[in-house]
């Protein structure tokens, strides 16, 4: 005899043609209901905004309340505008020293912090991390005090340092003190600012890939005889993969909405000769300052297809399934 | 029996805990109580004008109360937030205060547009038609040249705060125990030869680390007070553009001349920096540019220079040319929504502000108030001779700086609230770097060499700002019916 296991009952789910689905406990109201106030607020801050931006985009304004429509000028201005391309210039610098020295020093603050003969580990994380907690205004304020001419920290550093370099290799010469970081190597003073207070925030991302590389994989490759850095190259990189595109589509984005740090560390014309002008200073002077905000449209969406460009790009190298 | 009622087949309990908080917040934001303003407002971005207003309006709002009229509010307002705040209430219509104090940096941003759609109440006729001693009017009590920045197109939308001359402070210890006498200084070549000297290296390490002026070629206050000072500028007084002029030209080269090689007399302290500060407390600065509000800043901020330091007229760009200029300066405005077109909008409320405008701009105690705590002289003409201004500075070695800075403030230059001025003052900075950079680049040194690239520069810079003028829609229109005007004018003396 043979004893027949029953059958579980089948799932509960509720018939979608129930009366008690209908009118009951699941009105079918009540989603619109719960996602209805999103709704509004999206259509009214998000897209009716957008849509106008585009009106506005095709037209002159002399101050909000004088505005005329001029078609496609304000897109052919902004494309011939020499401050453009110079603000367009600085901002994907930024973006490629972001890409191409932040995130190789963040993995490998990662790499460094995942290795569990390292003492302290998590001081050394959070230390790490630590600077992004601080308000982008301060740490403008604070490097706007250490760049600065002959009592800045990195100068008196430098200065001090060649000095006694000097003492024992006179062929090296001694720093200025005078030397000018927010006059004429903006763009290296705001990526020194942007390193200090990313590096870490993006090492968190390579940390909490590493976590899900496989150690068996490791510890296969070592026994068939891989070297560390094969075993980085072939095991760990692979695996961390996806995260590293992530990080690089956050990072350019970011970097191509660099706003903040350089306009408190240079003010709004982004130094001498706009040398750390960014693509959104330039939106902002020209939107907010002199007020015309067509332009300032006109500015935004050529900004916009840039970073759909980008995004589609990178989705195409990385392939569909990664991002 | 009828269905009963099952709440919780309506929503769940989640539901319903949602909807109760979505109720509860809704009707405690819309019964809480908000601190509602009783009378005037008004804004100003500088504390020190906050508190000045703040002890004048105590008299002003217990007569005001005798009289059943609204008081007087002070609100102290950061200056970016200040400015945003005031743009956007005229863009968009959202609350601005009654009286607002605009710095001189952004007027072009409220000036922007037709004359109609300027956000301040155009105050011309009343300066005019309004007297403030008898057969003076109000216009004609104020220095003339301190209406300049708030008058656009001929229309005055702003009552001036102030003068702002500018003269020279100099290390008085450093320069007399050199036995130099600053009386022989007359031009800006006589400042280089006589006070060369002073030049020196402190330290003994074969490099200078004193410098004679506190300037540096990305100043630009003082590359606009300089500029001004030789004629130059941005637009004259019938906005003609003056970027590509001789005498910016002039100016450019010389700043930059002091910023380079063998003709280097500058270096870069920049006031209310740490280093800056520094710089002038260790005597690697001989002078600097001063403008009346700077001395106030010194006494606060530089109180080891008390008793080290004195003024003397700015030096002239040519013998006999002028011996001051202009840096800084407010306004007080009326914003139109105190007259009409808002809630609290009335004549009634207009006429209340006018005369708030009056009470404080126009009075004895305040002028005394902004000279004996920031050192800032009165654009009011009939308190010149006030006794306050003839006080001996101890900061300044004695010297009666009021009467100093009174004596040269007729002679400060027009300047122009055009709506591109600042775009245009922001070109010529611009020039002024890209200049300083091929100066060391290729090794420019000369003064004739200098002048002559700084032309060609400010020529490309003048050619962007007409171009950036000549896509304004609106003032293309102007032109175009100006000169239709004038056409037919022509066309009806002809017949």
């Amino acid at each position: 005899m043979s004893t027949a296991t029953p059958s579980p009952e089948p799932a509960m789910l509720p018939d979608p043609n129930s009366k008690r689905r209908r009118g009951g406990r699941y009105s079918w109201w009540a989603p619109y209901v719960f996602i209805g106030p999103f709704v509004i607020l999206f259509l009214v801050f998000t897209v009716y905004p957008l849509l106008y931006s585009v009106i506005m985009a095709m037209q002159y304004n002399d101050g909000p309340k004088s505005a005329a429509f001029v078609g496609l000028t304000n897109f052919k201005r902004v494309l011939s505008d020499p401050v453009f391309w110079r603000a367009m210039k600085n901002t994907f610098l930024f973006a490629a020293a972001s890409i191409f020295i932040k995130l190789p020093c963040s993995l490998g603050l990662a790499l460094l912090l995942n290795r569990e003969d390292i003492r302290a580990r998590g001081f050394w994380r959070l230390i790490f991390f630590s600077p992004v907690l601080v308000g982008l205004a301060f740490v403008a304020v604070l490097f706007s005090l250490i760049f600065e001419k002959n009592t800045g920290l990195l100068n008196v550093m430098l200065e001090s340092g060649t000095q006694w370099l000097n003492g024992y290799l006179p062929f090296i010469g001694v720093w200025d003190i005078e030397f000018p970081w927010l006059q004429e190597w903006v763009l290296t003073a705001i990526i020194i600012a942007s390193f200090w207070m990313y590096v870490g925030f993006n090492m968190v991302y390579f940390l909490a890939a590493l976590q899900s590389v496989s150690k068996e994989l490791l510890e296969a490759a070592e026994v068939d005889g891989a070297g560390p850095w094969h075993r980085f190259l072939n095991v760990t990189v692979p695996a961390i993969l996806p995260v590293g595109m992530f990080v690089v589509l956050l990072s350019f984005l970011g970097s191509m909405q660099l706003f903040e740090l350089p306009y408190l560390l240079l003010g709004p014309g982004g130094g001498p000769q706009g040398r750390g002008l960014t693509v959104v200073m330039y939106l902002y002077e020209n939107g907010f300052n002199a007020g015309n905000l067509g332009y300032a449209s006109a500015v935004g969406w050529i900004l916009a297809v840039i970073l759909f460009g980008f995004a589609m790009v990178q989705k195409f190298l990385a392939g569909k399934d990664d991002i | 029996m009828g269905p009963t009622f099952r709440p919780f087949d309506i929503l769940s309990l989640g539901g319903w805990i949602i909807l109760a908080l979505a109720l509860v917040s809704s009707i405690a934001v819309a019964v809480w109580p908000v601190s509602k303003v009783e009378g005037l407002e008004y804004w100003t971005f500088s504390k020190n004008h906050g508190l000045l207003y703040q002890q004048l309006s105590v008299d002003y709002n217990a007569k005001a109360e005798a009289e059943g009229r609204e008081p007087l509010n002070v609100f102290v307002i950061e200056f970016a937030a200040l400015t945003r705040r005031t743009l956007s209430g005229f863009w968009s219509g959202t609350p601005v205060a009654d009286l607002v104090e605009v710095e001189r940096r952004t007027m072009p941003g409220f000036v922007k547009g037709p004359l109609k759609d300027v956000g301040f109440v155009d105050l011309t006729d009343r300066l005019h038609s309004e007297e403030l001693t008898p057969g003076v009017s109000i216009y004609d009590s104020i220095n003339a040249p301190s209406f300049g920045p708030w008058t656009s197109r001929g229309r005055i939308f702003g009552m001036p705060h102030d003068v702002h001359p500018v003269m020279l402070v100099y290390r008085a210890d450093i320069v007399e125990a050199a036995g130099i006498d600053v009386n022989d200084i007359e031009t800006w070549d006589d400042f280089e030869r006589i006070m060369g000297p002073l030049q020196t290296d402190l330290d003994g390490d074969g490099t200078i680390d004193r410098w004679l002026l506190d300037n540096w070629y990305i100043n630009t206050d003082n590359l606009e007070s300089l500029i001004l000072q030789a004629g130059g500028g941005t637009f004259d007084i019938d906005d003609k553009l003056l970027v590509d002029s001789d005498a910016n030209a002039m100016v450019l080269a010389r700043m930059v001349s002091w910023c380079i090689g063998d003709s280097r007399i500058s270096v870069d302290a920049p006031n209310f920096s740490a280093s800056g500060n520094q710089l002038k407390i260790e005597g690697n600065v001989v002078a600097a540019v001063m403008p009346d509000w700077l001395a106030g800043v010194w006494q606060r901020d530089l109180p080891q220079l008390s008793g080290k330091v004195k003024l003397m007229p700015l030096p002239a760009w040519e013998r006999g040319g002028r011996r001051t200029t202009v840096q800084g300066g407010t306004m007080l405005g009326i914003p139109k929504s105190t007259l009409e077109g808002s809630a609290k909008g009335s004549p009634e409320r207009f006429e209340a502000a006018w005369d708030v405008a009056k009470h404080l701009y126009l009075s004895r105690e305040l002028a005394e108030e902004i000279f004996t705590s920031n050192c800032i002289i009165s654009p009011v003409k009939a308190f010149w001779g006030e006794d306050f201004y003839k006080t001996p500075s101890p900061y300044f070695m004695n010297q009666q700086i009021g009467t100093a800075y009174l004596g040269l403030a007729p002679d400060v230059p027009f300047r122009s609230s055009n709506t591109y001025h600042t775009f245009a003052l922001i070109r010529i900075a611009q020039a002024m770097a890209e200049l300083y950079s091929q100066a060391v680049a290729e090794g420019i040194d000369t003064l004739p060499g200098l002048e002559e690239r700084a032309r060609k520069l400010l020529a490309i810079e003048a050619d962007l700002v007409r171009d950036e003028m000549s896509h304004n829609v609106f003032l293309q229109r102007d032109k175009l019916k100006e000169e239709k005007a004038a056409s037919e004018r022509l066309e009806g003396a002809t017949r």
